[in-house]
């Protein structure tokens, strides 16, 4: 196992270390994971195959993906192993899901807001054609526990200025009527179709609504803020500011938020929409501070004020109160720590798409 | 006041006025002028972008990459920008070369209504750390609601700004404070304004712009562009300055390059003939008129007609094989008459 | 009565707008069956317009080809580039025809006009895109009527609401598979390719100007064998029709065509569309003569 990939065992090892009994639950389990390949995907096998491993937890995955066959490309250690079993298929036309599937996370939806942009159709369909066939094989399972639908932080609309951060009764929104809200809008359909279920047939379901995260097996090729800053600083800089900087973003590490969501998976209370995230935002200005800061020399930093617009500066941080207090969960790696390995992950896999 | 950035348009938009003939020594004296006034962005090409020299829309004298080098060389604390347009130009022949001749700069353009096909040509030049805007040409054509639609998918690309350009020179001020308002309301990215002054409008839809909210300007010195031109960068850079706007642009070093300019390439100090009037009054790209004059001798019709014609079958700009088929269809019909 | 079979049996692989158009076309040939319809997803608007018709369908995608390889001779692959890398091999090994309406290329590129009878030693047949459809034809003439072509240029323009998504990602994509398809057809030095998209309502046909800079330009050379050829094209092509025939203007020659679409499952301004699938079937019906006459 060459370096890099060690380094995310440890990261496993290290969320999981005193925790591991929290996890039993998943012990000879079977999840059927939609999406199962994306960056949401690929880390909870990492983190399932090493509970395998070390733990021997004996849990089967089912991954489902349209692109399943190009997994081994990506990451041939999980995709040629025992414990894990690839269907390629859009989730679109899922008809049945396996008998003994005993758990589903529902994590498939293309988080890239280029493709939101230039065919909304296409993502809202994704999401709203996708859930409901996720749905209606589930409902037919003799054996299911559970369902984790991955939802979006981004449900929530834009954070009112006056918020310190957001919580999972605030009810805000999107405006419904703008094609920049596909994505979002799309992810609250999906939202209410889960209710629908739960109460038509009487299905387990539990949501969790992830924000921003940074590490492993994330493409830089996003055009989001920290994609940027590391891109550039790895190029040697110079990075560039968008507005004044004071923009506040959260990042959460992978293998945090792989261990909450199987946490959430196994004993989130069904009904309930969960934040995964981290509560400790950061500005831009900062975060390019951080970023640049790790490298010999500096790349320069550029703050560009073109404006003074107020909509330059917008937060977006979750209230995880509800995660800490009742699934006792935290997070084990900081935005300094973060932005360290994943820089390291980079630097020695090299920068894809460049 | 805030600041507004200013990307000088001369060395491209230029091109059209002298037929894309712009050559090696002309490019590098004007850059070396440009450098040391402190514009701070120097855009350079063939007047429609990389890859654009054609029979389509006139063969540049020298290759992009030429333009590209020799204006580089005198380039230091301004930046080498250049325009791209889908459609005309590609990753593979055009961008990824003109990004190893060391442009610092990319504007990615379309039609108003396709900022779509932009997607693949931001997310490139991103990637290689570039600076980039989005640019909307021929912006008179659609309602701002569109427009905002297709600005926000070009900040969703990764655009650093998104400029509308008023390719026709169709706007009065009122428009421009109508979509720039609209933009700047919308979007979270600086919103810039590129005039043309078919109506005599370029110095003074770029202020309306300005008031709006847009903080970046493009413009030209003399006005040097196709037809009626462009706005003229020194009088703007003097009006900003007047408004208590700043430009980091030196005023008298601003006047020397435009001095310098029309000395060096400046055949015809741009001006309002009569089928640049129209050209903007029926909405067709400024960049029509050399093809369009030339056409219509040809065939023996009136250029106007051919400008309310092509105005009526709303062409976009890059359709400039379109003349020849309205002026032979001119041609037709006053021979039945 | 006879027993000898009067049409071969196609398979179309790709239930989108592409698929369903050509779905439409087969059914008005004589000489093709189309005896499977093949999507992703029984649902959608494509294989239910297919089952309105009658037409055997199936969501399996390529499997439904391995698991029942007797189905068809001829498979139209109306899926996407990246699919069609996988198709090809796998088709190719059943020992089936295939007509790539990707812009994959990988195939060998077949324009109808021009060179239908030699793609017949060919299985697997790319048809270049709308472009080269609509270009390629005239410039080949031009390469046959002039020696030495230094450089021939296609300016095409198409209504906005034409292209789909993936046209729009994939512009690229179009201009260097066209610009080549011109150069091998025509011999030509250099070649270049424009793509306007013109959203105007009522929605513009496809337009397509083809530039050519020669030493000693005699179009009146040009005309005769530019008008033959534009009515060979009309042969399969009937939306297809000359707007400027050869001229000289500033030095080059000009020739420009329309492409109106016959509105099958496509709107008719969707002319770059047809013109593809237009070209496509021409090129089954030719297989189908060839293999018939064979079974004969």
């Amino acid at each position: 196992m060459n370096h890099i990939l060690k380094s995310v065992r440890k990261d496993c090892d290290e969320v999981t270390a005193s925790s591991i009994p929290l996890l039993y639950k998943l012990k000879g389990e079977c999840i059927f994971i939609t999406g199962g390949t994306g960056f949401m995907g690929t880390w909870l096998v990492e983190m399932v195959t090493f509970l395998n491993d070390v733990y021997s937890f004996n849990t089967r995955l089912i991954l489902l993906s349209d692109r399943a066959n190009n997994f081994s490309a990506k990451a041939s250690h999980l995709a040629m192993r025992k414990d894990v079993e690839l269907v390629e298929r859009d989730v679109r036309n899922l008809i049945e899901i396996p008998e003994v599937v005993t758990y589903i996370i529902h994590a498939a939806a293309n988080p890239d807001n280029r493709m939101h942009a230039s065919d909304p159709l296409k993502t809202m369909d994704v999401i709203s054609r996708g859930t409901d066939a996720v749905l209606n094989a589930a409902v037919r399972l003799p054996v299911l526990k559970k369902l984790l639908n991955i939802s979006s932080g981004l449900i929530y609309g834009p954070q009112p200025p006056d918020f310190d951060s957001i919580a999972e009764d605030y009810r805000g929104g999107s405006d419904c009527g703008s094609v920049t809200s596909a994505y979002s809008e799309a992810k609250r359909f999906a939202e209410t179709l889960c209710a629908a279920y739960r109460s038509q047939y009487k299905i387990a379901i539990v949501t969790a609504r992830p924000f921003a995260f940074i590490g492993p097996y994330q493409l830089l090729d996003k055009p989001w803020a920290i994609n940027n800053f590391i891109r550039d600083s790895l190029m040697g800089g110079p990075v560039r500011i968008l507005g004044d900087g004071q923009t506040v973003r959260c990042y959460m590490y992978p293998s945090d938020m792989a261990f909450w969501l199987l946490r959430i998976l196994i004993d989130g209370t069904p009904g309930l929409a969960y934040n995964v995230g981290s509560p400790h935002g950061v500005t831009l200005q900062q975060l390019a501070e951080k970023i640049t800061g790790n490298f010999p020399i500096k790349p320069r930093i550029i703050s560009r004020v073109a404006g003074e617009s107020d909509l330059y500066r917008s937060k977006l941080v979750p209230d995880v109160t509800l995660a800490q207090k009742s699934l006792g969960l935290n997070l084990t790696v900081d935005i300094d720590e973060a932005i360290r390995r994943t820089l390291l992950w980079h630097r020695e896999s090299g920068i894809k798409g460049i | 006041m805030p600041k507004i950035l200013i990307s000088d348009s001369t060395l491209r938009d230029g091109s059209h006025a002298v037929g894309h003939q712009l050559n090696s020594h002309q490019v590098a004296v004007y850059a070396a002028a440009a450098e040391a006034a402190g514009i701070p962005i120097v855009e350079v090409g063939h007047g429609n972008g990389l890859g654009a020299s054609s029979l389509q829309l006139g063969e540049s004298l020298i290759s992009d990459n030429e333009m590209l080098i020799s204006a580089r060389k005198h380039l230091t604390n301004s930046k080498l920008g250049i325009l791209i347009i889908p459609g005309f130009a590609t990753i593979n022949k055009d961008l990824s070369r003109a990004i190893e001749a060391g442009v610092d700069v990319v504007r990615v353009a379309s039609h108003c209504t396709e900022a779509d096909i932009t997607e693949r040509h931001i997310t490139y030049a991103r990637q290689k750390g570039k600076e980039v805007y989005g640019v909307l040409m021929m912006s008179h054509m659609a309602p701002k609601e569109m427009l905002v639609d297709e600005a926000l998918k070009m900040e969703l690309y990764g655009a650093e700004g998104v400029i509308l350009m008023d390719s026709a020179g169709a706007y009065l001020p009122s428009d421009v404070t109508e979509k720039v308002s609209a933009l700047v309301n919308k979007l979270r990215i600086p919103i810039g304004f590129h005039a043309h002054n078919n109506l005599g409008m370029a110095v003074a839809n770029s202020i309306a712009a300005v008031e709006a909210g847009a903080t970046i300007l493009d413009g030209t010195v003399r006005g040097f562009g196709a037809g009626a031109g462009n706005a003229q960068l020194e009088v703007l850079v003097a009006v900003l300055e007047k408004m208590g706007y700043s430009t980091g642009i030196d005023l008298y070093k601003i006047l020397d390059a435009a001095d310098i300019a029309e000395k060096e390439m400046i055949k015809v100090i741009p001006s309002i003939k009569s089928e640049s009037i129209v050209s903007g009054l029926s909405g067709v790209f400024s960049g029509f008129l050399k093809p369009v004059n030339r056409i219509a001798q040809k065939y023996g019709v009136d250029p106007r007609d051919i400008f309310f014609e092509l105005g009526r079958r709303q062409v976009v700009a890059g359709q400039e094989d379109l003349i020849i088929e309205v002026a032979q269809e001119l041609s037709h019909r006053r021979d039945i008459k | 009565m006879s027993t000898i079979p009067k049409k071969i049996k196609v398979a179309i692989l790709g239930s989108g707008n592409i698929g369903t158009d050509l779905l439409v076309k087969t059914l008005r040939s004589p000489l093709l069956d189309c005896t499977l319809f093949i999507g992703r997803n029984l649902t959608s608007r494509g294989i239910a317009k297919a089952v309105s018709l009658g037409v055997k369908v199936s969501d399996l995608s390529i499997d439904a080809i391995v698991r029942k390889p007797d189905c068809c001779d001829l498979v139209f692959d109306a899926t996407s580039a990246l699919s069609h890398v996988k198709h090809v091999q796998i088709l190719e090994k059943l020992g089936k025809i295939v007509i790539d309406l990707t812009p994959s290329n990988i195939g060998k590129m077949c324009i109808p006009a021009v060179n239908l009878k030699e793609c017949l030693n060919h299985r697997n047949v790319s048809m270049v895109t709308c472009g080269g459809q609509a270009s390629i034809p005239l410039a080949y003439v031009i390469g046959q009527t002039y020696n030495n072509v230094d450089y021939i240029e296609v300016v095409s323009s198409i209504s906005s609401r034409s292209a789909g998504p993936a046209t729009r990602v994939n512009l690229d994509e179009y201009i260097e598979t066209t610009e080549k398809g011109i150069k091998d057809f025509s011999g030509c030095k250099r070649a270049k390719t424009i793509l306007n998209l013109n959203p105007a309502i009522p929605y513009v046909d496809m337009q397509t100007t083809v530039f050519v800079k020669v030493e000693r330009p005699d179009v009146e050379k040009l005309k005769p064998a530019i008008d033959k050829m534009v009515n060979k094209v009309q042969q399969y092509v009937p939306g297809y029709q000359l707007i400027v025939p050869p001229t000289i203007e500033n030095d080059r020659i000009v020739v420009m065509v329309k492409v109106r679409g016959r509105g099958d499952y496509l709107p008719p301004y969707a002319g770059n569309l047809d013109i593809i699938n237009c070209a496509a079937i021409a090129m089954a019906e030719e297989y189908a003569k060839y293999l018939l006459k064979k079974g004969e």
